[in-house]
């Protein structure tokens, strides 16, 4: 246990600031965060073609209500902390890579459904929407972690898995 | 059905969340206390040349410093007619505690109020750090040079690091993280490792 702790924090802390770098971000994460917004406008938009998409912001040409899609809401931190704990857990590279993908799109769909979900609650109450924007939201995402964690872990442990699972006497 | 009790503890997670975080809310400053308590401590033994008070109102923490602004320039207080003071919603921190709460309220595990305690312990401990990287990066972008010259400040990339792990990652983690090392030796915890060891025996 011990040792998945270290890997783990050691993956967390790596991951976590390679990510802050400025040309990661300039690179990856900012046009990453763009296209978020660009899909959630697509998706909204059969329903309500009232929302622009423009950079990372999504706005309704309506009420002129705008949410910026920034870093901490991009679920990138999330795939981290989901990766950090893949990567740490013994398993073949095949099984890591298949967690880490189905884990990624697991997480970006339940966080489109955030972005969505937050420029609706934006323009009803915006009270409702810090709420959930601040406090409520990061801890749905972190749930939605542990779930894709869990499903990892079973499905290593699965009877057909040819998982190479070694862990610590205490774990 | 090798991992029910797990699924139950994710499920009951959920549904504990809106009445832990409406505890929470009721609470406003009361269950934040010793951290913003310590983190005013800890600002003003750290830069004390810097911040002159440190105090809350209701879920604040304002940071009230030794400089003042003339004409757009950061000068000592006494050379302007006030003192830079910014505000901190300690929420921002605070937060990973209903959840810390519903994790370990939906767990079998016996001693709840004892592990509570421990773990709310740790939190405040992450809090009191986390709100003391928020005023770091504050000071930083409002008072700068004067701040980021003295010898025991960090240089601004760690002070950068430091406040977004403090807001991304640690109020959403910490939670799990305390609640996994207080699951040891609980039959969730034993159910989980065989789990493990079965797969490690079935190959």
């Amino acid at each position: 246990m011990s040792k998945f702790l270290i890997i783990f924090l050691v993956a967390l802390s790596v991951l976590f600031t390679v990510e802050l770098l400025i040309p990661v971000q300039h690179h990856v994460i900012q046009p990453f965060t763009t296209s978020l917004a660009t899909v959630s406008a697509a998706i909204i938009t059969p329903f309500d073609d009232n929302v622009i998409s423009s950079g990372r912001v999504l706005r309704d040409a309506l009420s002129g209500f705008a949410v910026s899609i920034e870093s901490g809401c991009n679920g990138v931190e999330a795939t981290i902390v989901l990766i950090a704990g893949v990567l740490a857990f013994p398993a073949s590279l095949r099984q890591k890579l298949t967690a880490t993908l189905l884990g990624f799109v697991a997480i970006q769909a339940l966080n489109i459904v955030r972005i969505i979900s937050l420029f609706y609650l934006g323009q009803w109450n915006y009270t409702i929407f810090e709420w959930f924007h601040l406090y409520l939201w990061p801890i749905l995402i972190m749930v939605d972690v542990l779930i894709v964690f869990a499903l990892y872990l079973r499905w290593l442990s699965g009877p057909n898995n040819d998982s190479q699972l070694t862990v610590d006497s205490h774990a | 059905m090798r991992d029910v009790a797990f699924r139950q503890q994710l499920l009951m997670t959920v549904v504990l969340l809106p009445l832990t975080f409406l505890l929470w809310y009721a609470s406003g400053p009361a269950l934040t206390y010793p951290a913003t308590l310590a983190a005013g401590l800890l600002l003003e033994f750290w830069v004390p040349s810097v911040v002159a008070e440190v105090f809350t109102e209701g879920v604040e923490l304002y940071v009230v410093t030794h400089f003042g602004d003339a004409n757009g320039t950061v000068v000592p207080a006494t050379q302007a007619d006030h003192e830079i003071a910014f505000k901190i919603n300690t929420r921002l921190v605070s937060y990973g505690v209903p959840f810390y709460a519903a994790l370990l309220w939906s767990s079998r595990v016996d001693s709840l109020i004892g592990r509570f305690s421990v773990g709310l312990f740790g939190l405040w401990t992450m809090m009191a750090l986390g709100l003391v990287a928020i005023a770091a990066k504050d000071l930083m972008l409002v008072v700068g040079a004067p701040f980021l010259s003295l010898g025991s400040v960090p240089p601004m990339p760690i002070i950068g690091l430091a406040y977004q792990t403090s807001v991304l990652l640690i109020p959403s983690l910490a939670p799990v993280m305390i609640w996994l090392f207080q699951l040891r030796d609980t039959p969730l915890w034993r159910q989980l490792a065989d789990q493990l060891e079965s797969s490690r025996s079935s190959e």
